[in-house]
């Protein structure tokens, strides 16, 4: 099991598992094939209890973002200023929050982007997380 | 069956310390002994004949430990909105109410206490309740960076201008440097030093964001009946809602899109408006939390006091201020300008406007709105009406 910092939220274990071996899975439901994030144990909508962890592709748009330049406690590992994606991705449409590297020009709600998966220092350890490039 | 609590229940008693944060004179539960008899005083009531307390935000004064203080008699209620940040702050009138107009509590104090020295930054502990690693991996840990996101998709995408902020901010500044209770006595907040305000989080500058203070609040509420008997004029309640609808709250950024960019009170706004019979025109004065500039826009909007389509006519400066403003909003300065203790002073000045003792008088004030805390998991809002 992948070692979190702030504890698995809901049935999510396998996403974690997916990105420390740098792939990006996420959970269909095998009922009646609904797309839920954050991950559930049970279907709100049709009452399975069998989800399917499927592998998507780092590819999206831009939902929203934000530039931190404050340098809060927890940041530590991240150079100020920073910014922060909230993609949604092809496909499942399901946001997935990220760091963008590279150029920002072209910055705006609605661009492509596309991710790799990469670690955050955070106190003593890392936490995998996003990346996102502009298309 | 439905029941009508419309009108049934009053605040009696207000009682409010604030003081720089870091500076209160006494640890955290001392100040809230101080509030709560105050509250007591300002109604003429026995402190020690409250036996109901409410709270919410994670407080930690657990109320069966005020009673040595109090000299309670009987603890007949205690009880407290879940959620780490301010969205339980009016619906605390409701769990108030219910335990007064159910017989299992004659009079409730609701409260909100907080001191550096005893509970560390308020931004540290809201955040400890919602952190998670897809945030920390990505440096989001405070509550700025958060509403951030939101604010600048509302921005962005839905076409608010960033100049209602500026009039939201400079309207509780005006009232606040007329305050004598404020943090920003005798100090307006001219357009310059916003603007050029150093970054937290894009959007947000610095007086996007409200202060933190020490201090603590609490109400006195009671039946309406019993209300007449004691001090001060009753402040009824004239409605309450808390809660969400599906699509919001807690969900990893994955709210409904068009969800996304509010403060979260469409989910109870006809609730809200329903119980009271009335509509956003007939509210005489509003008393906001905001926690940044941005989501008390948002939460304008939400209680449909404007949309996204005339918020820059109606969300003007003018339109804002007491005496004269068809919409005053935060009349004693609100979070950002008076203080904040978890925003408890918008409750206190929800009250205070009615009585006639706001330090920015709405003359004729007959109904206010307290919008809670706008952005959180779940919401919560209270109309309140004198006469």
């Amino acid at each position: 099991m992948v070692q979190l910092v702030t504890g698995q939220l809901g049935a999510e274990g396998p996403y974690w598992e997916g990105l420390a071996v740098g792939q990006l899975v996420l959970p269909r439901c095998k009922g009646c094939g609904a797309w839920h994030w954050p991950a559930v144990w049970r279907c709100g909508q049709c009452g399975s209890w069998e989800h399917e962890w499927v592998e998507q592709q780092l590819a999206g748009t831009i939902f929203s973002w934000n530039r931190t330049h404050l340098r809060f406690a927890g940041t530590e590992g991240l150079p100020v200023p920073f910014t922060t994606l909230l993609v949604e991705l092809g496909g499942s449409a399901i946001r997935l929050l990220g760091l963008i590297e590279g150029s920002e020009e072209g910055l705006r709600i609605g661009a492509a982007v596309t991710g790799r998966i990469d670690r955050t220092a955070y106190q003593d350890t890392t936490i995998p997380s996003i990346r996102w490039t502009l298309a | 069956m439905s029941f009508d609590l419309s009108g049934k229940t009053a605040v009696a008693g207000l009682g409010y310390r604030q003081y720089k944060r870091g500076t209160a004179p006494m640890p955290e539960r001392g100040v809230l002994v101080r509030a709560i008899v105050d509250a007591c005083e300002d109604a003429g009531f026995d402190p020690a004949d409250v036996d109901g307390f409410v709270s919410y935000g994670d407080d930690k004064n657990e109320p069966v430990r005020l009673m040595p203080d109090l000299g309670t008699k009987t603890l007949n209620w205690s009880a407290q909105v879940w959620g780490g940040g301010g969205g339980g702050i009016a619906g605390t009138f409701g769990l108030a109410a219910a335990a007064i107009l159910t017989g299992q509590a004659r009079a409730v104090v609701i409260f909100r206490a907080l001191a550096e020295g005893n509970s560390g930054r308020l931004a540290a502990a809201v955040m400890a309740h919602h952190l998670n690693d897809h945030m920390v991996g990505v440096g989001q840990v405070a509550p700025a960076q958060v509403c951030a996101m939101r604010a600048q998709r509302m921005f962005e995408y839905h076409g608010v201008p960033h100049s209602v902020c500026e009039e939201l901010v400079r309207a509780s500044y005006y009232h606040g440097s007329r305050n004598l209770e404020a943090t920003s006595f005798g100090k307006e907040l001219d357009l310059e030093t916003f603007r050029t305000s150093r970054w937290i989080a894009e959007p947000f500058r610095l007086f996007d964001c409200s202060r933190e203070n020490d201090g603590a609040g609490a109400v006195l509420l009671v039946s309406a009946e019993h209300a007449r008997d004691l001090r001060k004029p009753p402040v009824k309640l004239l409605s309450v809602a808390q809660g969400t609808t599906a699509g919001w709250g807690d969900l990893l950024e994955n709210d409904d899109a068009d969800l996304y960019p509010t403060a979260g009170f469409r989910a109870i706004r006809e609730r809200l408006f329903g119980q009271a019979g009335l509509t956003p025109q007939d509210i005489d004065v509003v008393q906001l939390y905001e926690n940044f500039s941005a989501q008390g826009v948002a939460s304008l909007i939400d209680h449909g006091f404007c949309t996204y389509e005339n918020v820059a006519e109606v969300l003007k400066f003018e339109n804002l201020i007491a005496p004269s403003g068809k919409l005053p909003v935060n009349t004693s300065g609100g979070n950002l300008a008076h203080g904040f203790v978890h925003g408890f002073v918008t409750a206190i000045e929800a009250v205070r406007c009615l009585r006639g003792e706001s330090p920015n008088p709405v003359p004729g004030a007959r109904t206010s709105l307290l919008a809670g805390g706008p952005g959180a998991p779940t919401v919560s809002s209270a109309i309140f009406a004198i006469g």
